[in-house]
């Protein structure tokens, strides 16, 4: 894989970003970029920070200081609704998809920010409703295929496997055909052959969408295989930042790992 | 035989005029989870607002119509604005709460409106040109009474059905809808705005109120008894289930028919009179059977 640094223009920026839950710190002061069309991976012990960076990136949690740059704008605080609308898409670590819903309506969920139908021409069902729900349902057909989901695409998402749940859950961000996709262990609790797939679609999207990519992810051999590079939290702090090869040998990565002797 | 028939028919029929009251309450659980104390008092609301648009100012049926909607659509967003917003996160228990509170605040509002308009509180009569006789074609072919009101009640709420389902699983707004309600912040995530989900909601569940007010305006005059049509909803609920728009609908049937053929079967043998408190008797057993209702989710907690 790919070593060198990828000189791209910086897509993501977060500057000096702190946040605190009352009395406990989860992010102190924590800056790095995301460059356009790279996987930058986050990684970090238990409880370092990650999930609540991606929080921040994508406006579920306000981070009492610091500044997130995306596409030249800088803003303090944004709500998730928005930042969706400025084309960031995210996957949850425990998935968060609509259960009720089958596979198809939940990736249609994606589309939303792209249909242009008023209220009034959705109530009775006309003129560019119609038209849009077909444009965009061949859209969501690709992406379904793109994904090798066809053989469920009507299954209520409630009953589907875990691995495919996953699949589902990138499917709907995938939808939003966003600039900047957030993924928060994709592959966690997978076994060996679905985190084989996993790391086939992150790397497809990548490649043929151009999608740049900001990932969790704990398991080290797939963060070493497919990042371009890595920020590296520990107790809410950066600790290293660079490629996979230079990260690994990063003493203060290998003590936050494995513990320090004393 | 044939008696047996008019009986379920009439019955069956009224049982709609209880699934269009339920309707509304299952849309608002739908998208929030949220059991709506106060669509008895918007029923009320909504229709006398149209009475009163309609005799006051001599509206014709469609602009009143349309007016009233309008009114409800503000109260909608009026509601989600002043008593939801604040209380994004809190426990369902504080939103049923505050929906207490609110039809209180609604059925005063409604009040209000009826003294000044027309300074008594008497029923108001509301008429849609259906009278409640028999359908003389159903009586000369098969002797059977079936009233020409509750037929068109029923042509509207078929109507009504028709048209939800079609809003909530074809539209944009609709897969919205259903979204937030499975989950807030995965919603959030794929930008749909909840406040403005939670307006179109309560918006839609204002209409609802205001075809279910003119209907039962229509049959029972517009008073504040309307209110009280709300508890007939529960039992309908409770059979079909809360999250289900045909279980509304099935729930109301058999509602409806199970309490006139009670009346007329059973009645006799208890001295009559059963027809008020039948369906809730239904509605307990039915808890002990199948709590989730006929159609509603079946909730399975991981332990």
């Amino acid at each position: 894989m790919s070593a060198q640094p990828p000189d791209g223009e910086v897509l993501l920026a977060v500057d000096n970003i702190s946040l605190s839950f009352g009395g406990v710190k989860a992010l102190a002061d924590v800056s790095f970029d995301v460059r356009r069309g790279e996987i930058r991976a986050i990684i970090g012990p238990n409880g370092a920070g990650k999930s609540s960076m991606l929080n921040v990136i994508n406006g579920v949690y306000h981070p009492q200081q610091g500044t997130v740059r995306f596409r030249g704008e800088t803003r303090r605080r944004v709500d998730p609704h928005r930042a969706a609308a400025n084309g960031i898409a995210r996957t949850f670590q425990n998935i968060a998809l609509f259960k009720g819903m089958s596979v198809l309506d939940n990736i249609m969920t994606g589309r939303n920010l792209k249909m242009r139908a008023t209220l009034f021409e959705q109530a009775i069902y006309v003129g560019r409703n119609r038209r849009e729900e077909l444009v965009h349902r061949e859209k969501v057909e690709q992406i379904i295929d793109f994904l090798q989901i066809e053989h469920i695409r009507k299954t209520p998402v409630g009953r589907l496997p875990y691995g495919l749940q996953k699949r589902v859950e990138l499917a709907r961000a995938l939808a939003a055909e966003p600039a900047l996709l957030l993924l928060d262990e994709p592959m966690a609790g997978m076994n060996v052959e679905e985190k084989q797939d996993m790391c086939r679609f992150v790397l497809d999207v990548n490649e043929e969408f151009g999608t740049t990519i900001v990932l969790i992810e704990h398991d080290m051999g797939v963060v070493m295989d497919i990042s371009e590079r890595v920020v590296v939290l520990d107790y809410g702090r950066k600790i290293a930042d660079g490629s996979p090869q230079e990260v690994r040998a990063n003493p203060a990565v290998i003590d936050a790992y494995l513990g320090v002797a004393h | 035989m044939q008696f047996f028939f008019e009986v379920l028919i009439g019955g069956l029929l009224a049982g709609v005029m209880y699934s269009l009251v339920a309707l509304g309450f299952v849309l608002i659980f739908k998208a929030s989870g949220v059991f709506n104390f106060a669509q008895g008092a918007m029923v009320f609301f909504a229709a006398l607002v149209f009475v009163t648009l309609q005799e006051k100012l001599a509206a014709p049926f469609w602009l009143a119509f349309a007016l009233t909607l309008v009114v409800m659509v503000l109260v909608g967003i009026l509601t989600e604005r002043v008593v939801l917003r604040p209380l994004v996160n809190q426990p369902q228990i504080s939103l049923f709460m505050a929906t207490i509170g609110l039809a209180f605040f609604v059925e005063g509002a409604a009040q209000l409106v009826q003294l000044w308009a027309f300074r008594d509180i008497s029923p108001r009569p509301l008429a849609l040109g259906f009278q409640d006789a028999p359908i003389d074609w159903l009586l000369a072919r098969f002797n059977m009474l079936v009233s020409r009101f509750d037929a068109f009640a029923a042509l509207v709420a078929g109507a009504l059905v028709a048209a939800l389902a079609l809003f909530f699983n074809k539209t944009r707004v609709g897969r919205a809808l259903r979204a937030v309600a499975d989950d807030h912040q995965a919603a959030l995530s794929v930008g749909i705005p909840l406040k403005y989900i939670w307006a179109i909601v309560w918006s839609v569940a204002g209409f609802v109120a205001l075809v279910a007010g003119l209907m039962w305006g229509a049959r029972s005059g517009v008073q504040f008894a309307l209110t009280l049509v709300a508890l007939k909803a529960l039992p309908v609920l409770i059979l079909g289930g809360f999250e289900s728009i045909a279980g509304a609908i099935v729930g109301g049937l058999i509602i409806g028919a199970a309490e006139k053929l009670a009346e007329v079967y059973l009645g006799p043998y208890v001295g009559g009179g059963i027809e008020g408190w039948f369906a809730y008797v239904l509605a307990l057993l039915f808890l002990l059977v199948r709590p989730e209702g006929l159609f509603g989710e079946k909730h399975i907690d991981r332990v």
